[in-house]
Formats: C-alpha cells, sequence, structure tokens
C-alpha cells in the first residue's frame, strides 16, 4: 500500500476526531457539577410542596337534609365555612367567603343581609350583591345526597360561579339557573 | 455576526450596572488580583498573598475551612428543615418523622443536616489537634486560639441543642444528662459547690434558666429552639469573622 498525502489514512481521521482525554476529563467534570447542582435545586424546590396536608377536608358531610329549616341556617360558619340555604324548593349552601379580598361576612336575620365586615361589601340571602366593592356574587358549593346515610355532602371547592349582571340592586344572578345539579338538592 | 456579538458585549460591559457589580478587571495582573481581594465584602478575609507553603495540602489540610463549609451546610439545610419542623411537644417527633417518610426529599435533607453536624464536630477537633501539633497556637496567635475555643464550645452546645429537636428518648435523656450537669455549676447551680448556701433552689438556678422550667418539657423544647436556630449561629457567625479576620491578620503559620 502506498501512502498517498492527499487522503489521510483511517488511523489519522479516527484520532482526529477522537475526544482528547483533557477535555473528556472537562466534560465529565462540569458535567457532574452541574448534573449535581440541577439535582440540588430540583430536590429542594420539590422540598417545599408538601405531600400530606393538615388542613380540614374539602369534602365532609353535614347531616340530613331535615336538619335545616327555611332560610339560612348559620352555625357551620366557624367549622366548616358555609352557610346552609333552604327555600320553598330545596337546599343550596354559600361559601362564607367574600368575593373581595376573602373575609368572612355575618349573617344579620333582621336585614336578611350577609355584610361583610372588612370593607362592607353586602349580600342577599342568593348570594346576590347588593352593595360595597365585591366584584362578583357568592360562590355556592357543590352538594349531593349520600346514597347510603342520606347525608348531605357538601364538596367545598367545586363552586358554582355564574356571571352577574349589573342591575339598579346590584350585581345579580337569574335564580333559575343556579338551582341546579350538583350545586342544588331538591327536598 | 462576531461583530454584532461583541458590540452587545461591549455594550453590556459598558452599562453601569455591570461596572457596579465587576469593579475592577479579569483577574489576570497582579493589580486586578490585589483590587479583587480589597473590593469584595466576602473575598476581602482572604490575604492578597499567601506564602507558598500555607496553600500545601499537608499543613492545615484544609480543616478549618471544611469546617466551615459543614456550617454553611447546616445553616442552608436548617433554615429548609425550620419549614416543616414545629417545636411543640405534641409534633416535633411526628414533623420529624414526616421529614423521614412524607416530604419530597425530606429525609437527605434531615440526614445531610445530621450528619453535617457530626462532621463539623470532628473537623473542630481535628482542626485544632493540627493547629496544636504546627504550634500555630503560639503568640502572635493565641488570641485566635482562644476564639477558636469559644467556637469549639459553640459548635458543641449548637450540636447538645440540635439534639432535643427530634424529642424522642435519646432526645429527652441526653439533655436531662445534660441539664444535671449545668445543674452541678458552682456557685449558680443548686447541686454546686456553695449552691445551696448562696440560696440556690431547683426552681430559681442556672438549669432552671436554660430549661424554663424544672424538668425538660415545652419551655425546654422551644428555649433549645431558638437558641439552635438563631441565637447560637448568630454567635457563632460573629465569631467565625473575627478569627477568619485574625488568620488574615497573623498570616499563615507556614510548614515547619
Amino acid at each position: 500500500m502506498t501512502a498517498n498525502p492527499s487522503v489521510p489514512d483511517a488511523q489519522q481521521v479516527l484520532k482526529e476526531q477522537e475526544m482528547s482525554r483533557r477535555r473528556f476529563f472537562a466534560l465529565v467534570g462540569w458535567g457532574g457539577f452541574l448534573a449535581s447542582m440541577g439535582g440540588a435545586t430540583f430536590g429542594t424546590f420539590r422540598f417545599m410542596f408538601p405531600e400530606v396536608l393538615y388542613e380540614p377536608p374539602t369534602i365532609f358531610k353535614i347531616g340530613k337534609p331535615t336538619d335545616y329549616g327555611m332560610g339560612v341556617t348559620d352555625t357551620l360558619k366557624k367549622e366548616r365555612q358555609i352557610w346552609v340555604v333552604r327555600n320553598d324548593k330545596g337546599l343550596y349552601v354559600l361559601v362564607a367567603i367574600c368575593r373581595h379580598l376573602g373575609c368572612t361576612p355575618n349573617w344579620f336575620l333582621d336585614q336578611q343581609r350577609f355584610r361583610c365586615p372588612c370593607h362592607g361589601s353586602i349580600y342577599d340571602i342568593y348570594g346576590n350583591v347588593r352593595g360595597g366593592p365585591a366584584p362578583r356574587t357568592l360562590w355556592r358549593a357543590a352538594i349531593a345526597l349520600d346514597p347510603i346515610d342520606g347525608q348531605v355532602v357538601v364538596n367545598f371547592i367545586q363552586r358554582q360561579d355564574p356571571d352577574p349582571k349589573s342591575t339598579p340592586e346590584g350585581l345579580t344572578v337569574a335564580e333559575e339557573g343556579r338551582e341546579v345539579a350538583p350545586f342544588f338538592v331538591t327536598t | 455576526m462576531t461583530r454584532w456579538f461583541e458590540k452587545l458585549q461591549q455594550q453590556i460591559v459598558n452599562t453601569q450596572v455591570w461596572r457596579s457589580l465587576f469593579r475592577h478587571g479579569y483577574p489576570d495582573t497582579d493589580l486586578n488580583r490585589a483590587l479583587v481581594m480589597f473590593s469584595n465584602v466576602i473575598l476581602h478575609l482572604h490575604p492578597v498573598r499567601v506564602k507558598r507553603g500555607a496553600l500545601k495540602i499537608r499543613y492545615t489540610w484544609c480543616l478549618g475551612g471544611l469546617t466551615f463549609f459543614m456550617f454553611i451546610i447546616l445553616t442552608i439545610t436548617g433554615v429548609f428543615l425550620m419549614f416543616y419542623y414545629v417545636p411543640d411537644t405534641r409534633r416535633a417527633y411526628n414533623d420529624i418523622k414526616d421529614l423521614q417518610y412524607v416530604v419530597y426529599f425530606g429525609n437527605l435533607m434531615r440526614d445531610m443536616h445530621r450528619w453535617a453536624a457530626h462532621a463539623m464536630v470532628f473537623l473542630v477537633w481535628l482542626h485544632m489537634t493540627r493547629v496544636f501539633l504546627t504550634g500555630s497556637y503560639k503568640p502572635p496567635r493565641e488570641f485566635n486560639w482562644v476564639v477558636g475555643v469559644v467556637l469549639l464550645v459553640l459548635t458543641l452546645i449548637l450540636s447538645w441543642t440540635g439534639y432535643l429537636m427530634p424529642w424522642d428518648q435519646l432526645a429527652m435523656w441526653a439533655i436531662t444528662v445534660g441539664a444535671k450537669m449545668a445543674e452541678a455549676t458552682p456557685v449558680i447551680g443548686v447541686a454546686g459547690p456553695f449552691g445551696i448556701q448562696l440560696g440556690m433552689r431547683p426552681d430559681n438556678d442556672i438549669r432552671f434558666m436554660l430549661l424554663g422550667g424544672t424538668v425538660v418539657g415545652q419551655s425546654a423544647l422551644l428555649r433549645f429552639y431558638v437558641l439552635h436556630c438563631v441565637g447560637l449561629p448568630l454567635i457563632a457567625a460573629l465569631f467565625m469573622a473575627v478569627h477568619f479576620w485574625r488568620i488574615r491578620k497573623d498570616g499563615f503559620s507556614g510548614p515547619l
């Protein structure tokens, strides 16, 4: 075999393509360093998202529908942050969180109004806004009857939130559209 | 393409923000190397020039630096552990178990804190042994040796206060035994010499002050938690700053 200077032989080509020892170690070193830094950053970030919560359950039972009389029942506000409301057709559950900035309003039986102590939002028994800065109507939580013991099961985080209309009385939502499953139980 | 890139680079380097962050050129000349040390608050603790011998790994074994590295690890992992740990006798043990079995990377975080704590105590001893064997405690470095002894005691107390945090049997009795030692302090402990004669009782002596009660209970856990997470690390950091500054001022002792 005669050597042709214009055609590099196979060994030479292979040697040029090969990574030098120095470059290889630099790559492994920096790669390892960056990988460990990335792993530590990811682990620390993930650490901040708890796997177990010590919070009240978001789905809970509140007893039989017959436990609740006409109008607003104010007894569950502290424990469950809800009001149970009965009208002549059935039950719905209002979430006791003001739609302005999240305070808990109070129920005034004589005025038939929920009034927020923080910035003065006023809601009626349907959750419609009758005054103050609240931009939307009160949430209604999803409810259902347990097929076994007949208790009302509330899903606190599944909420009805229709777009309200601006009227002379305030921000309102037509009641017919709201009294539907799963946000209303006919009894 | 390259000219466009260089132009952009020049523009960034010439901004006031860049020039305020990097107040000197690249440290490839003697002047710039000195300026790095002078103009950076962290690096200024390091001398501008170090004797060649002092950099020999077989002289210092980098034991002081490793101890400080452990302190950094402990500070960072400790802050993260504080997000899940509550110093309440009813919760503390469960919070530790949550960290071990529930929290993502919680066990790694806890083990890093635990092993770094053990390593720090171990490295402090080795560091002091090295300083003793090379005679580096002798004048003019005797002041820094005493600062180092204070740091040793602080490290041990930090280790001891951390011992109570899991609120298990080991924690409970280790602190009970340790507090018993405080009780035997002369004059200010009820079981120490002249204690009783000077009116010390189990409910007014130094042990009482340390535990915030007569037994290792809720107040003791809270006190140790505050000392472990805030009080002692702050004091230790202060002494470390002095310790490092003295090294810079006194210079390295150099190989024998």
